[in-house]
């Protein structure tokens, strides 16, 4: 099949994106090899096998494969491999929301036809991308003379690139199915995230270990192709599935009635659709989730919250405490011979502890970035969002101020942001009870209370960018990618002394930096957190008055 | 409404000298409208013309590069929020939220209002013939545009701003529309309304005003305009006809003759032609039929270009 128009509108459309994923990826490797540079290797090379495995770092440790195991093994997967994701569910199920699937089927193309140019340019731009990325690796190591010679940089990229297509693939098929794009995305990435942790964290357990190949992330890296080469074994699980899921997705397409824009039916709508349920909602609140902005924002998110309070709660929280305490003895005992510098990686404390346990867990990473998902997603959505979707204008046309309606719409993420907060908080309490780990509920409140003003630092920059703007793309990326920048900047400082000096610019310094889990609460951090929101929330409000509303998307 | 009731003495919207730029592109260029209250407001003009920015500019949606706009008497800058509790709003290319049904969207709407009249909004509803418990997400272009008009029009406000309101509406609607504007102006409405659709505009506005490559070109009342309008007169008489009997009348212009057969565009007194036809023939059949505005308008569109 020739390269299709449709599959070079998709190229078009979506070139940018990857161009911007590569060259973030490229830089990073290049920071993170000369940070490693300078790094004390020993300091790997006492960890146990275990902590190695989830952290996705060889045996054979060196400063390049450190830089790219770090860089490629996990984060770079992930990224690329949501990416692919993300143009999956768009396909199809993201052309039936747009409204143009049906522009586009009324030409003489048939749905298979339609669905395979999409595919095939997922698979070439995911190959392109994967290319510009591995292509810089061996200059950029000759550059900062890192050697690499021993490291299979090639087996690797090949792993990453068709563990990518398979997410796309999948997301594509679900999409594809269902028409909905919502579910395609969600469903996708929710087996990304926990393939990706299950592989990581069920060798720790004993008896365990083989249970993480029934996990698709298993066959990217579980052969660590980038000590031992290209594992075909692997690669063809990961093929096999994405051409059956290609299939399921051609029959799935061509079976069903498409969509016109879709409108998805939440849990509330199921509830209010039982004539007896609802008529007690309407006694108890009247229609209550469009009585004002912020209660109608409320509703709009519920999903979102529902879900990402529910993953904190459970899997970040109450699951790991049990984990933590069923841990081998000897697993423990290495925690406690853990060098400082690994440590300091990880924000600090000892992580022979239940705290340190928590700490590289749950709030090194997930915490922050769970606030961050639910308000930099809200921020966007809040003036960005209607502005594009063209529903400002009668918005306005009420007798309500452009700053109230900031105002509301920046309370109501603020209140998202603790709901997170509350629930990371309780999750992470209950587990530290359930699994007898005794930490101090004072000091679990002190660090969720910093995770949530460090997540509202980032939906405010997400608010400010929308409020500048109006473009909910820019202010959703702007806020992730300043959110990962100063997350690397912050991992960064604490191994090499060299950064040591600008840490104090990352807002993630200001989380952690203090050791919250075993310290309490660090009021100067706070303060400073605090006064950054406060400072972006004016900023939206400034720019968001000013500026002409834009009339299209 | 006590401002409303102070706004007897206002213009319902003045524009001075309003102009907009988009980066170096002209939106509106010296804009000098004044609409009176209680009339209905025709603005015409065809794609593209400036209709959208000096609707947009009106709501505060976007600030002009110069001059000032005012909505009974308020400033539409300053006083925004004061502007908007006294209009109703239907923009060009009506979005809503999809995820909302028809009821809750207008909920939403009522409560920044303090509330609405739902009887008044039932009414409303009945009459258009929407069904508001479906998610407007899952409506027809013309039922969205319903709720939207409903939406605009359940507070009773003293001025109804709407951009092309009728799109995507079937005629029996548009009629049905056009009479719960006739009621509105009746209470003492002003309504300002655009369109490239000119029987539309013809059908119930006062007065018009012709924008075109964002300059208001003229301001008329409805009636002036067909004043000045040709009317096409068609004859079928008795025998063959004689062209010069025709051209000798007062207003009559390019007569053309075939057989019994004789038409011509014609304005001027309709008396003296019959006159002169019935003096010399038999008038088996008549015809006559008015230009609509749609060539008036063009007429202005080709004017402005010759000028331009």
């Amino acid at each position: 099949m020739a390269l299709s128009s449709i599959s070079l509108k998709v190229a078009r459309d979506r070139w940018r994106g990857w161009a911007i994923s590569a060259a973030s990826l490229t830089l990073l490797l290049l920071f993170g090899m000369a940070s490693y540079r300078e790094v004390d290797l020993s300091v790997y090379t006492e960890l146990p096998e275990a902590w190695r495995s989830l952290m996705g770092i060889g045996d054979d440790v060196d400063v390049g494969g450190l830089a790219i195991s770090y860089v490629f093994g996990s984060f770079g997967a992930l990224v690329v491999a949501v990416m692919a994701l993300v143009m999956g569910s768009a396909a199809i199920a993201g052309e039936e929301r747009n409204g143009t699937m049906n522009v586009l089927l009324a030409n003489p193309r048939s749905r298979t036809h339609v669905l395979l140019s999409k595919a095939l340019a997922l698979v070439l731009l995911t190959a392109l991308a994967v290319a510009a990325i591995w292509i810089t690796v061996h200059p950029m190591a000759a550059l900062l003379s890192v050697e690499i010679g021993g490291l299979d940089v090639e087996a690797l990229a090949l792993h990453l690139y068709v563990n990518a297509v398979f997410y796309g693939m999948l997301a594509l098929a679900i999409g594809a199915a269902t028409g909905n794009r919502d579910t395609a995305t969600g469903a996708a990435s929710g087996i990304l995230v926990l393939s990706f942790f299950a592989v990581g964290l069920l060798p720790l357990i004993e008896g365990l270990e083989d249970l993480r190949k029934a996990f698709p992330w298993y066959y990217f890296d579980g052969s660590e192709p980038v000590y031992n080469g290209i594992a075909w074994g692997h690669l063809a699980v990961l093929v096999t599935a994405s051409v059956a899921l290609l299939a399921a997705a051609v029959i799935g397409f061509n079976r069903r009635d498409l969509r016109s824009q879709s409108v998805g039916t939440s849990l509330l709508d199921r509830v209010r659709s039982n004539p007896y349920l609802n008529r007690m909602i309407g006694r108890l609140a009247g229609s209550a989730r469009v009585s004002s902005i912020w209660v109608k924002t409320v509703s709009d998110y519920q999903t979102l919250l529902l879900v990402t309070s529910a993953a904190m709660f459970l899997i970040m929280g109450v699951l790991l405490g049990p984990m933590y305490a069923s841990l081998p003895e000897e697993a423990r005992a290495a925690f406690h011979d853990f060098p400082e510098e690994l440590i300091a990686l990880f924000g600090g404390g000892e992580l022979g502890t239940p705290e340190g346990w928590y700490t590289l867990e749950t709030f090194g990473l997930m915490a922050p970035l769970s606030v961050i998902l639910v308000t930099a997603i809200m921020g966007a959505g809040a003036l960005a969002g209607e502005e594009s979707r063209r529903t400002m204008a009668l918005l306005l046309s009420n007798p309500i101020s452009r700053s109230r309606i900031v105002l509301e719409k920046a309370a109501t993420m603020v209140l998202f942001g603790i709901a997170v907060g509350v629930a990371t908080f309780a999750g992470v309490s209950l587990g530290s009870v359930l699994g007898g780990l005794g930490m101090s509920i004072g000091n679990i409140a002190a660090t969720s209370a910093l995770q949530v003003l460090v997540g509202l630092v980032f939906g405010a920059l997400a608010l400010a960018l929308g409020a500048g703007l109006g473009r909910t793309s820019v202010a959703v990326f702007g806020a992730a990618g300043a959110a990962l920048a100063f997350h690397l900047l912050t991992s960064l400082t604490a191994i090499n002394d060299g950064l040591a000096g600008i840490a104090w610019l990352s807002p993630f310094h200001y989380y952690l930096g203090s050791d919250p889990l075993n310290t309490g609460m660090d009021w100067g951090n706070a303060a400073v957190l605090v006064m950054l929101s406060v400072v972006l929330f004016g900023l939206s409000l400034v720019l968001f008055r000013r500026r002409d509303l834009r009339q299209r998307g | 409404m006590a401002t409303a009731a102070e706004g007897a003495t206002r213009a319902a919207i003045h524009t001075d000298g309003l102009t907009k730029y988009y980066g170096r592109n002209r939106g509106i260029e010296d804009v000098d409208l004044d609409v009176r209250e209680g009339e209905v407001f025709g603005f015409l003009g065809p794609n593209g013309a400036g209709k959208t920015t000096t609707i947009r500019t009106l709501l505060d949606e976007i600030r002009p590069t110069a001059g000032t706009a005012t909505i009974l008497g308020l400033d539409t800058h300053r006083n925004a929020v004061e502007v908007r509790r006294h209009i109703g709003y239907i923009p060009g290319d009506l979005a809503l939220y999809p995820n909302l049904t028809g009821r809750d969207t207008l909920t939403y709407f009522a409560n920044m209002r303090g509330g609405v009249d739902w009887s008044h909004v039932d009414a409303l509803a009945e009459r258009l013939a929407s069904d508001l418990s479906r998610k407007v997400g899952d409506l027809s272009t013309g039922n969205r545009q319903k709720v939207g008009i409903i939406q605009a029009f359940m507070n009773r406000p003293d001025l109804l701003i709407m951009d092309e309101p009728t799109a995507g509406l079937d005629p029996l609607v548009q009629r049905e529309f056009q009479t719960m504007l006739r009621e509105v102006t009746a209470e003492g409405c002003t309504v300002f309304l655009s369109s490239h659709t000119l029987s539309e505009v013809q059908r119930v506005a006062d007065r018009v005003g012709i924008i075109r490559d964002g300059y208001l070109i003229t301001v008329e009342s409805v009636a002036e305009l067909r004043s000045k309008a040709m009317r096409r007169v068609e004859f079928v008489l008795d025998s063959d006809a004689d062209a010069s009997v025709f051209k000798s009348v007062a207003g009559v212009r390019n007569v053309v003759a075939s057989g019994a057969h004789v038409e011509m565009s014609f304005d001027g007194d309709m008396g003296d032609l019959l006159k002169a036809a019935t003096d010399r023939y038999a008038i088996e059949d008549i015809r006559t039929s008015e230009t609509d505005l749609e060539e008036i308008f063009l007429t202005y569109y080709h004017t402005g270009e010759e000028a331009g």
